[in-house]
């Protein structure tokens, strides 16, 4: 199954390497950037969300710091891809910063954390105009010279693809294991000897260098960035319900999520105008009370059903031998 | 003269005045932590539902919200029964990660509906008592609206914990919030109380609301900060708290106040957020309350 997800996944990329040698406008282009660019923080949210199962709802912070490097640094005087690379530095920073103090917490206090710190960076954005523009923006170089928008479209494409090397890889080493143990129950993994502080703190670096380096493409793109629109709660959510819709935990679920939830939000954009937003919402309803494993997630264990089943389900029981029943005996007695 | 002193003291009564609010917001968010260790991401969207039912109310007769304010409080109530028996009780005994997510596109929803009908647009009312200031001394002003809705909120929230403390439903809230799997074993009917609760946590959030909107103005999206804002509070008073939560309210509204005055109105919610994230992280249990985070 996983190995099918695999193949699917890269068919799927390889295939998307190609999509802009068809003739699309630049606006479908970007539409498309948009579903790769969250497939790929879906991914990286799913190392921390999916395979730790700690649901960060502050993933913003990440992505706006990702953002901002690359804005301020290039303000400096900075070359622009360097700067994308402080950016990142800064945002991985920032999630050692960010996990030292949220990991302590678990369940509901760890996710309210998570978005107090998105919050506070958000509100310090606003609040220091003379630094980050505050909320009249910042201006951020653009990173493509030629040809702009394909070039994003095609560096959306390979981020989502290292991300997806790097769960694919994760998933199956140690590391991977030791992160869904933590998940499933943090205390017998500490007991087993499992160093779930460190564990945790790895996986949200490793998400939040995914993250940062979305956010800077992502502003990049634009040209021009405000706090509420990168650092926003939208942004954290936005990643959060990608992979939990496609399947938190799954290896190809984000990327799937990404690719529904973008095209049904493109779609009702022109059905609904302004309230668009409305699908999000019915969609993370739905997706909770009806398949709460994700799309991935649901139908890999309904497919699971048709797998060929183990030669041998029920062992039968060895004879005992009249040695062992003794021994048995002499045990109770 | 003595400005020293006024001044503070006008920032610190201000701050009382919003801070009763909050304690109401916060009381009802405590109380359905408590009895149900749900952290409710719609409470925002609930606030923000009482006060556009509070809005239509008021175009419609012209009554003030300081009179019609229960309409919004039976209205969010059963907005709340409703929500947790029908989106709630089946999902659980899942993960909170699940119930979390759930109350979120619950909020977006709802946000969503009010923009489709309402319009992103801000809405004011106005009423004759906005304009009425009492005077105390030669310093000291109090807006009339604001002391009016510090009372009302006042005597809801005593209400509230005479509820949780006194009668047979808050001895079984709190039997729950103790144990929830030996509370039905004594003979309660968990789906109900927590149901009730929700409603009532709910109610707590739509009054609010109501009280809100003669000071405050109106937008699809006004709930968001007071959802913030009452995550702190329960933090601060201790998750599940709902005297805690009180407390916890008045100080906010204290603190924020006083940051306003003094470095500005734009620090006050991230001065809640860096409060909210010290005491996560050197107390979690809270500093108001009693019981274990």
């Amino acid at each position: 199954m996983r190995k099918w997800q695999l193949l699917i996944a890269v068919i799927f990329l390889v295939a998307a390497l190609f999509v802009p040698l068809l003739a699309l406008t630049d606006y479908t282009l970007q539409i498309l950037f948009r579903v790769f660019l969250f497939a790929a923080l879906g991914l990286a949210w799913n190392l921390v969300g999916g395979y730790t199962g700690q649901l960060s709802l502050g993933h913003a912070a990440y992505f706006g710091v990702g953002a901002y490097g690359l804005a301020l640094f290039s303000k400096l005087g900075i070359s622009p891809w360097a700067s994308v690379s402080l950016g990142v530095g800064l945002a991985v920073i920032c999630a050692a910063m960010i996990g030292k103090v949220s990991f302590r917490l678990r369940g509901p206090y760890f996710a309210l954390c998570t978005i107090a710190f998105a919050e506070v960076l958000r509100l310090v954005a606003k609040n220091l105009p003379n630094v980050t523009g505050g909320d009249v923006g910042i201006q951020v170089p653009q990173l493509f010279p030629h040809s702009t928008i394909r070039c994003f479209y095609w560096s959306g494409v390979l981020l989502t693809g290292f991300a997806l090397a790097l769960s694919a890889w994760i998933e199956r080493s140690r590391f991977g294991y030791y992160l869904m143990a933590i998940r499933e129950d943090q205390d017998t993994a500490l007991s087993v000897g499992v160093n779930a502080a460190r564990c945790k703190l790895w996986a949200l670096l490793i998400s939040a260098a995914i993250t940062g380096l979305g956010g800077a493409l992502y502003a990049s793109m634009f040209l021009f960035i405000v706090p509420d629109q990168v650092l926003a709660m939208d942004i954290s959510t936005e990643i959060a319900i990608v992979a939990m819709l496609g399947g938190a935990g799954t290896l190809i679920g984000p990327l799937v999520g990404s690719v529904v939830l973008e095209s049904a939000a493109e779609i009702f954009k022109n059905i609904f105008k302004e309230a668009h937003l409305l699908i999000y919402g019915v969609l993370i309803v739905v997706v909770v009370l009806f398949m709460p494993e994700g799309i991935v997630g649901t139908i890999s264990r309904k497919l699971a059903w048709f797998k060929k089943a183990p030669s041998a389900p029920f062992a039968t029981a060895a004879p005992v031998t009249a040695e062992e029943e003794s021994q048995r005996t002499a045990i109770n007695q | 003269m003595l400005n020293w002193f006024y001044i503070p003291l006008q920032g610190i009564l201000n701050g009382l005045l919003t801070g009763a609010l909050y304690a109401l917001i916060g009381m009802g968010m405590a109380l359905i932590f408590g009895v149900m260790r749900i952290v409710n991401f719609a409470h925002g969207a609930f606030l923000m539902m009482g006060m556009y039912a509070t809005y239509v109310v008021f175009q419609a007769t012209g009554v003030s919200p300081y009179y019609q304010f229960p309409l919004a409080g039976v209205l969010l109530f059963f907005v709340g029964y409703a929500t947790y028996m029908g989106l709630l009780r089946p999902i659980r005994g899942q993960v909170d990660f699940m119930v979390i997510l759930l109350t979120m596109g619950l909020a977006l929803i709802l946000t969503d509906a009010a923009q489709l009908v309402f319009g992103a647009d801000y809405h004011q009312i106005n009423i004759p008592l906005l304009s009425k200031n009492i005077h105390i001394g030669p310093q000291i002003s109090i807006n009339a609206p604001w002391l009016v809705s510090f009372g009302i909120a006042m005597v809801l929230a005593c209400a509230l914990y005479w509820v949780v403390t006194q009668t047979m439903f808050g001895r079984a809230a709190r039997a729950i919030a103790q144990n929830p799997y030996a509370a039905p074993l004594m003979g309660i009917n968990v789906n109900r109380v927590q149901a009730i609760a929700f409603g009532i946590g709910s109610a707590a959030a739509g009054i609010s609301g109501a009280l809100l909107l003669p000071v405050f103005y109106l937008f699809p999206e006004v709930g968001n900060q007071f959802k913030l804002k009452s995550f702190v509070m329960v933090v601060l008073g201790g998750m599940g708290s709902i005297q805690g939560a009180a407390i916890a309210g008045l100080v906010l509204g204290v603190v924020e106040s006083l940051t306003s005055l003094y470095w500005g109105n734009e620090w006050a919610l991230a001065v809640d957020f860096v409060l909210f994230i010290l005491v996560l992280s050197l107390k979690p249990s809270g500093i108001f309350g009693s019981q274990r985070a």
